[in-house]
């Protein structure tokens, strides 16, 4: 039953592929990528009206080929009861490969979000960098965010870090642009749209502006 | 422009300013010295709102309103600037982002329509070349990776955007050598007019060579225990705080 719901796909060797899921609920894709291939995924979470929405994602990633590359970005603006889960599972099976994974939350009201993120570098996988990050920050103090990221690492020759990070907006710096005129809510603003930015500029220059408009709309 | 009578103010529950009294006139620069923990820099604190310090008696008194009821953002749109002794760094926002927002929420305040973009380019450039404010800067997120001397010299540009009349440099001097101190200091000379006031804090009598004082004040153990003219400080630097014990 379940397997059923699960998108398969595969990049061919050589073949470039981007895809963007917006407040996709219960999505579960494996893609698994063979040699040279390039592989961009954008997942975002943030919905003005829907103030109950619960999100469910899972992307499974498996490099099978040399030479890989693999860019994961994600983001959730989340409000009211809104809830966001996402798996990311990323697997560097042949060497030379590289991936990144950039994962920002900021969760207000009495939102709850949970990133889980597996990255595992096998045994055949040499000269594999791997790089995953994940920042939270938390506007309420009902809001709850768990975070589990796991890297096994089984070859001796790699490059890998992994981070993760959850706390409040940054004080002095609210407290430096109110000095310079700039209401708490602006600032706010601010602070929230520069945090996002490392995954908006990402985005082609379309999607961008609406991004940038419904996260203006939510603030 | 600014009365302060009979300050206390604390953080943490800790009383640091005790009793403080400070009366401050159009067209007048007061130099505010004295050892660590005197108080300097919360007196700055507290006159710029920081919620972290709690002013427990006395008042403020700025331009015939009552400071100590406003909010930060609103004391800073009247007219109070704080040259920062630690400018913060904000990642992902421009300065020139940071600015445009800064001087339009003041134009707000005053009843104002924003800046045309054209206009507010304009105002840039000129505050620029006052300041001596390189072209990169601006566009980079603010204070991310600016050197010391490129930090205070962001400092008296946002200060010069806002023309503030009270402005308070909070020890501007720490962290620079000669030839940026003198740059800074003649930013804040440019910017002096009859209208305007500064208090500037400082531990060294070298700034206070650049920006001239009308009065020298020692703040000590969260009071003003003497106050005197530019000579003060000479007599500070060759003397010491000596006399405060005796």
């Amino acid at each position: 039953m379940l397997n059923s719901s699960i998108q398969h796909i595969t990049l061919s060797i050589g073949e470039k592929r981007e895809l963007v899921f917006l407040n996709e609920s219960d999505m579960d894709w494996h893609i698994v990528q063979e040699a040279d291939s390039f592989l961009r995924v954008h997942i975002l979470f943030l919905s003005e009206n829907d103030v109950t929405a619960q999100w469910q994602s899972k992307l499974f990633v498996e490099q099978n080929g040399a030479n890989c590359r693999t860019e994961i970005y994600a983001m959730g603006l989340l409000h009211d009861t809104q809830q966001a889960h996402l798996l990311t599972r990323v697997y560097h099976n042949i060497g030379g490969g590289y991936s990144s994974q950039i994962l920002k939350f900021v969760l207000n009201d009495q939102t709850k979000g949970s990133f889980r993120g597996e990255l595992k570098i096998l045994p055949n996988a040499q000269q594999t960098e791997a790089y995953q990050t994940n920042r939270n920050i938390l506007l309420s103090r009902q809001a709850d965010m768990l975070t589990e990221p796991q890297l096994e690492i089984y070859a001796d020759d790699v490059k890998a870090s992994h981070g993760a990070t959850t706390g409040q907006l940054d004080e002095s710096a609210l407290f430096y642009m109110q000095q310079r005129c700039i209401s708490r809510d602006t600032a706010t603003k601010l602070l929230l749209e520069a945090f996002f930015n490392e995954v908006i500029s990402t985005l082609s220059d379309e999607q961008q502006e609406q991004i940038r408009e419904t996260i203006h709309r939510i603030l | 422009m600014l009365e302060i009578k009979n300050l206390h103010a604390s953080i943490a529950g800790k009383e640091i300013l005790k009793g403080l009294n400070l009366t401050i006139n159009e067209g007048e620069v007061h130099a505010i010295m004295g050892p660590n923990g005197a108080g300097k820099s919360t007196l700055s604190n507290v006159l710029t709102g920081h919620p972290a310090y709690t002013v427990t008696e006395g008042e403020i008194i700025f331009r015939g309103k009552n400071l100590l009821e406003m909010t930060p953002e609103v004391r800073a749109r009247e007219g109070i600037f704080l040259s920062f002794q630690y400018p913060v760094e904000i990642p992902g926002v421009s300065v020139v982002n940071f600015m445009r927002t800064a001087v339009n929420e003041k134009r707000q305040h005053e009843g104002k329509e924003p800046l045309k973009a054209t206009d507010f380019l304009k105002l840039m450039r000129e505050k620029k070349a006052l300041v001596g404010m390189d072209n990169k800067l601006t566009n980079r997120s603010v204070n991310e990776g600016f050197s010391g001397g490129e930090k205070k010299r962001n400092e008296i540009f946002q200060m010069a955007m806002l023309e503030p009349c009270l402005s308070i440099l909070d020890e501007t001097d720490s962290g620079l050598d000669i030839d940026a101190l003198r740059i800074v200091a003649e930013g804040v000379n440019a910017l002096k007019t009859p209208k305007t006031a500064s208090i500037v804090i400082t531990h060294y009598q070298r700034l206070l060579d650049y920006i001239v004082p009308d009065f020298v004040h020692v703040l000590a153990n969260g009071k003003i225990v003497r106050t005197g003219g530019k000579e003060l400080a000479l007599e500070l630097e060759a003397n010491g705080y000596a006399f405060l014990n005796n």
